[in-house]
């Protein structure tokens, strides 16, 4: 059972598929270059390989939560993202749990989270998390 | 652009628009972030942002005109908020609301930017709102 201090279970993305970041373009409806053309990327002096989608970085962090337990909910959601993420790159989805508070049968979970890039922090933020009390969060998958 | 229309963009309200989760864009999401759950019914949360870009009654391309930025320039999203008061369903058609709430210019290391907020709700037939983001975009300005 997690509680207070805890650390969730990172999710690894082992390298940022560019076939993904064209989808992800597509169910965007988002036709920004930086997603879809290597050269854009260069023209703009962001680098070499296109960039993926700050979103996709969210549903990284998203997906860490939930994996914690099943039917967690996810009540606020707060980000600020400080880095580009390219194709190819690899990602590390990490938190903790800060602070818990049970009630009506319901415990919330008040975590920080960051998305790791190259061992810069890409993405940073904070969640809260609500789940049964008896769904208590795991780190035993 | 005009320092008038500048200042005028905090409270502009964004066309309405409408948006269905379908179960099959649902798993082509979880493909991309890499989820191996299955849609139950209930739509992964990241839907939160989607379905208020693509459901909104304004195209990203045409948000960023609004600040007389061209998408073509590149527009990256500084930082995102959402709290979720019902749960994303697919298959359900949301009413999509929202508004720019805020813009604001400054000068960094890489040269002038604008930072555009602005904030969307997926609103229920109850008209209640599920869920409200609030979205921060970079724009970079490349020729100041």
């Amino acid at each position: 059972m997690l509680e207070a201090g805890t650390d969730f279970e990172p999710w690894v993305v082992e390298s940022v598929d560019d076939a993904a970041i064209r989808s992800f373009s597509y169910v965007l409806a988002d036709p920004n270059p930086i997603h879809l053309d290597a050269g854009a990327v260069q023209a703009m002096g962001l680098g070499d390989r296109v960039i993926n989608q700050g979103p996709a970085g969210i549903g990284y962090l998203m997906n860490m939560l939930r994996a914690s337990a099943k039917d967690v909910e996810i009540e606020e959601f707060n980000v600020s993202l400080w880095a580009l993420i390219f194709a190819g790159d690899r990602v590390v989805a990490r938190g903790h749990i800060d602070d818990v508070e049970s009630a009506n049968g319901k415990s919330r979970y008040y975590c920080s989270l960051w998305l790791e890039v190259e061992g810069r922090r890409a993405i940073e933020g904070t969640a809260t998390i609500l789940t049964a009390e008896s769904k208590e969060l795991s780190n035993d998958r | 652009m005009a320092i008038a229309r500048f200042a005028a963009l905090p409270g502009t309200v964004l066309p309405e628009g409408a948006f269905v989760i379908s179960p099959e864009e649902d798993r082509l999401v979880r493909e991309i972030v890499g989820e191996a759950s299955s849609s139950t019914g209930r739509a992964h949360p990241l839907w939160a942002f989607i379905a208020t870009q693509r459901g909104i009654g304004t195209s990203v391309a045409e948000l960023c005109a609004l600040a007389d930025f061209d998408v073509a320039d590149g527009p990256k999203m500084a930082g995102w908020n959402a709290t979720f008061t019902g749960e994303l369903l697919t298959g359900y058609s949301y009413r999509v609301t929202g508004e720019v709430t805020d813009i604001v210019r400054k000068r960094g290391k890489s040269g002038l930017f604008d930072l555009m907020t602005f904030v969307e709700r997926l609103v229920d037939e109850d008209a209640r709102a599920v869920v409200t983001t609030t979205t921060t975009f970079v724009l970079p300005r490349k020729n100041h």
